[in-house]
């Protein structure tokens, strides 16, 4: 986090290809979650709800809740290390103190409760099922702008 | 000097919900303890070892292997991160702050390697695994709130001055 005391991020030489490198990864990190999240869980209603309650029509079995606490531990773990550091290189490279609080706000609020509606969806079915389906695009959307658009302030002219 | 301020304070609000991630990560884990082994000596050693009668088999090395290679960058990762906060904390806050990440950085390493103990042949490892699983649980959510605290202090504070 050294970064976090550094005056001048844009004119140091080696922290910005850094941070550029770190921001490339995050948003690689957001896409692929969307990716395997679509393939493993399913990311539209009916794909979800097999993978929940199971599908007689086509054999699909449901997943167990300890499988799918294994997934939320370990979602979460990677949710709060990459929101963290994205959180603190976007305060450092953007000037508006609104948008800075909001989009952090919404991202770690979004993330924060995506997790346990995704438990909840497992119990109570299709309301906490649509809710874990929205607060995971908002998480994974406004975590995406805030890292293109740090990406775009660190290399603009 | 009002710009530093207000980018300290949007790292607060980031320390603050990694906090309330780290509450939700040791709650999952306690859920998954109780879910998948149970907290008595004999159920963790027979989770481990395997039980005829529930038709479980033993964990092999390799099985451990792929749950303590994912804890060992992960628990190593979350206590520094999460105790290094104190650093930027009031003095009051920071006492006692590198005994107790000492502790959870021992605790941690107990919990992932007494189950290479029990399948072994020691079985009374699983007393120690209870221990450091109790340990890291309750050191965990103290130091948490301790960086929680501190946060939202600091928040509350930002804002009596604005």
């Amino acid at each position: 986090m050294k970064f976090t005391l550094i005056k001048d991020i844009r004119g140091d030489a080696l922290m910005r290809p850094l941070l550029g490198g770190l921001l490339a990864f995050v948003l690689l990190f957001l896409i692929f979650d969307v990716v395997q999240k679509h393939e493993t869980i399913g990311l539209f209603p009916a794909a979800a709800a097999a993978t929940l309650y199971g599908d007689e029509e086509t054999y699909t079995d449901a997943i167990t809740f300890s499988g799918l606490l294994e997934i939320i531990h370990g979602d979460t773990f990677f949710a709060m290390m990459s929101l963290l550091t994205l959180s603190a290189v976007y305060a450092r490279l953007v000037d508006s103190t609104r948008r800075r609080l909001l989009f952090i706000n919404t991202a770690m609020l979004g993330a924060f409760f995506a997790l346990p509606s995704l438990m909840g969806a497992y119990y109570f079915g299709a309301p906490f099922l649509y809710g874990w389906i929205a607060l995971f695009f908002l998480w994974h959307l406004s975590a995406f702008l805030m890292a293109a658009e740090s990406l775009w302030r660190l290399y603009r002219p | 000097v009002e710009a530093l301020q207000a980018v300290k304070n949007a790292y607060r609000y980031a320390i603050a919900y990694f906090t309330l991630f780290g509450g939700l990560l040791l709650i999952s884990g306690f859920w998954l303890f109780a879910l998948k082994i149970g907290f008595t000596p004999s159920q963790v050693a027979a989770y481990y070892l395997g039980d005829p009668s529930l038709f479980t088999a033993p964990k092999s090395f390799t099985g451990l292997m792929e749950s303590a290679l994912p804890h060992l960058g992960g628990m190593g990762l979350f206590v520094m991160v999460t105790a290094h906060f104190l650093h930027f904390a009031p003095k009051k806050k920071k006492r006692g702050a590198k005994k107790m990440a000492v502790a959870l950085f021992v605790a941690a390493l107990l919990d992932i390697f007494c189950p290479f103990a029990i399948i072994n042949g020691f079985a009374l490892f699983a007393w120690v695994k209870l221990a450091a699983f109790a340990a890291l649980q309750l050191l965990g959510f103290a130091l948490l709130w301790l960086v929680f605290s501190a946060a939202a202090q600091g928040i509350a504070r930002e804002r009596q001055e604005v």
